[in-house]
């Protein structure tokens, strides 16, 4: 199985990396600078919205957390039109959001660092949370499929297209039985791995 | 390759500290120094009669040259630390750091990014087995050197100079160090940075300071398992520092990040429970794990990576200090200045997101930092290297008899500016204050 990990300047890449490596049998994870392959401006040659890649060269695409917000990292449009599944981590589902108009904002107190128990799928688990900055509204199409208990976001979907985001850390070391978040992803993407 | 000449004798650790102090008067030897009671950081060197040296020069860094510049940093240090099968010592700066992680600055520095050197003889020795070995391909200094040890008296005790912090300039003061507190916590809550280390840079003209008797009496005084001191040119990088940035022993890697501090004046075992048992003490060493965990990641093995005794506490300087131990197994192929490099700085030191984290320091700090936050290493082979995280870490120039230090704190949401001044204002303790520290 064949992965494409696109990074956003972020510094927890590598343990999703690793991450990803450990749950899923057979993975093979390519790690790319997201201003290399997204048509943004940074990357002149590809102004004209190509991602430089052949999206059907992979099977999964992750979309790291990194810091700022969604509009700082343009160019992801043509990849998550493309109908392939995507996993949007932090700053990722975040970008998820924005593409289909939902609104980014201000997370007041922040989270960093911390761990929050919050029902997903079924089970309770401890999540490591990172964000300054939360889904307030989601975008048109997708469903909040875990909230913590302020109602924050924690997890959306898409509910026509395999599009989903984690608004916590899966790879942190602080969150509980990462490889739920991983198998309920392959799931939801109908991915299986034999 | 050389094969090295080695005697081996019984010397306690008290014994090899004058011993070291011996060398540095006479010879200007290069010292890494532990203090006993810290664990298996249990090794100190002493570089004699320097006979290479690699010094990387800063330029002026313009943005476009940035990453091919690293690159060839990154390929002259393997160069010179892997020719031959000695030790290698020295320091890498914080600049270093931001060239290699393409962060463009337009201050200027006056430290090279990275000064290494190659020894004649280099001695080592090991706190455990209380034994000094001599690594010298020459028998007849081998001979000498064993001779001299003899002579080495004992270390006079002088008192430490007493700073007066109004004779300090600092490059942002207690005002200028608040407001860039405020900054900070503005990035933090635009995402720029969930945690950032934030500076101050300390300086005065001493002209009575005899470096050497200084960083002897701070080693007795202030016991930390990170000392050296190094001659760069005219100055003295005299370095106190109680964190350990990678340790690669065969291969397996540890890194020990240093987070969360409680100033106290007299110990007692519930400070432990309040520093481990606060929430933003808490978050600010687990962010920084996670950095350290992706940052060794790169060059590890899949699965090899592993946090242990997370939390775990220990006193140094009047502080107690939070740290947690990451390991992991290097990847085939790769070699500890890979790890090293691939790293650097140290996730403690810059905050995190790391690049973020650094072009927000990169605004908000006015003075360059130089060894401060860089490294101080060893280096015994592509498996094997020991290197710290240049804290707690002074320079010395000989000629203009300016002495710099840095002090910094990790700033985070929960941050209030003045405790974050006074934090930064106790960690230069031993600097300013060594009698009530």
């Amino acid at each position: 199985m064949k992965i494409l990990l696109i990074d956003n300047n972020d510094s927890f890449t590598n343990n999703l990396e690793h991450l990803l490596v450990k749950e899923i049998a057979g993975a093979r994870v390519a790690v790319v600078p997201h201003s290399d392959v997204l048509p943004c401006a940074e990357n002149v040659a590809n102004e004209h919205a190509k991602l430089s890649f052949d999206v059907d060269d992979f099977d999964l695409f992750v979309l790291s957390p990194g810091p700022g917000k969604p509009q700082d990292y343009s160019g992801y449009g043509p990849l998550l039109d493309s109908g392939k599944p995507v996993l949007g981590i932090c700053l990722g589902m975040q970008i998820i959001n924005e593409h289909f108009g939902g609104r980014i904002s201000r997370l007041e107190g922040c989270f960093h660092g911390r761990t929050e128990k919050i029902y997903f799928a079924g089970h309770h688990l401890a999540v490591a949370r990172y964000h300054s900055l939360y889904c307030e509204i989601v975008g048109q199409g997708l469903e909040v499929i875990a909230a913590n208990s302020q109602n924050v976001p924690m997890a959306i979907a898409h509910n026509e297209r395999p599009l989903l985001g984690y608004q916590f850390h899966p790879e942190s070391f602080l969150t509980e039985d990462a490889g739920v978040f991983i198998d309920y992803a392959l799931d939801f993407f109908g991915i299986s791995l034999l | 390759m050389t094969t090295p000449s080695i005697f081996s004798e019984s010397v306690c650790f008290d014994r090899f500290r004058e011993i070291a102090s011996h060398f540095v008067k006479l010879h200007n030897a290069d010292v890494l120094l532990t203090s006993p009671g810290f664990g298996e950081c249990g090794q100190s060197f002493i570089g004699l009669f320097p006979d290479g040296e690699l010094v990387v020069c800063a330029e002026f860094l313009a943005v476009s040259s940035v990453d091919s510049y690293a690159d060839s940093i990154v390929l002259d240090v393997k160069d010179f630390a892997f020719s031959d099968d000695r030790p290698t010592i020295g320091y890498v700066s914080y600049e270093c750091g931001q060239a290699v992680r393409s962060v463009s600055t337009e201050k200027s520095t006056q430290y090279p990014f990275v000064h290494l050197k190659k020894y004649k003889a280099v001695l080592v020795h090991d706190e455990a087995e209380s034994r000094v070995k001599c690594l010298c391909a020459d028998d007849e200094l081998t001979f000498s050197i064993a001779q001299e040890m003899q002579e080495a008296g004992s270390i006079v005790d002088t008192d430490l100079p007493n700073i007066s912090i109004q004779d300090v300039s600092m490059s942002l003061n207690q005002s200028e160090y608040e407001d860039g507190v405020r900054d900070t916590l503005e990035y933090i809550k635009d995402g720029l940075t969930y945690q950032l280390n934030l500076s101050t840079m300390l300086s005065l003209r001493l002209d009575e300071l005899d470096p050497a008797a200084w960083f002897f009496a701070l080693n007795k005084n202030f016991p930390a398992p990170y000392y050296a001191m190094f001659q760069s040119g005219d100055k003295h990088i005299i370095s106190t520092s109680p964190e350990l940035f990678l340790r690669v022993e065969g291969g397996k890697v540890t890194s020990e990040p240093i987070k969360g501090t409680l100033h106290f004046d007299d110990y007692y075992p519930e400070l432990e429970d309040e520093l481990t048992s606060s929430p933003k003490e808490d978050a600010e060493l687990s962010m920084i794990v996670d950095l350290v965990r992706n940052d060794i990641s790169a060059d590890c093995k899949y699965g090899s990576v592993i946090v242990e005794n997370h939390k775990s506490v220990f006193a140094v300087d009047k502080l107690l200090q939070m740290y947690s131990r990451v390991r992991g197994e290097l990847a085939e192929g790769r070699d500890c200045l890979d790890l090293f490099f691939n790293a650097f700085p140290g996730g403690s030191i810059t905050g995190c997101p790391k690049k973020s984290s650094m072009e927000l320091i990169e605004k908000l700090e006015p003075h360059g930092r130089g060894p401060y936050c860089g490294s101080v290493v060893v280096i015994n082979g592509p498996q094997d290297m020991v290197s710290s995280i240049a804290i707690r870490t002074a320079v010395y120039d000989q000629t203009t008899k300016d002495l710099t230090y840095w002090a910094g704190s990790g700033i985070v949401i929960d941050s209030k500016p003045e405790a974050e001044y006074l934090e930064t204002l106790a960690k230069a303790g031993k600097i300013l204050n060594p009698s009530q520290s």
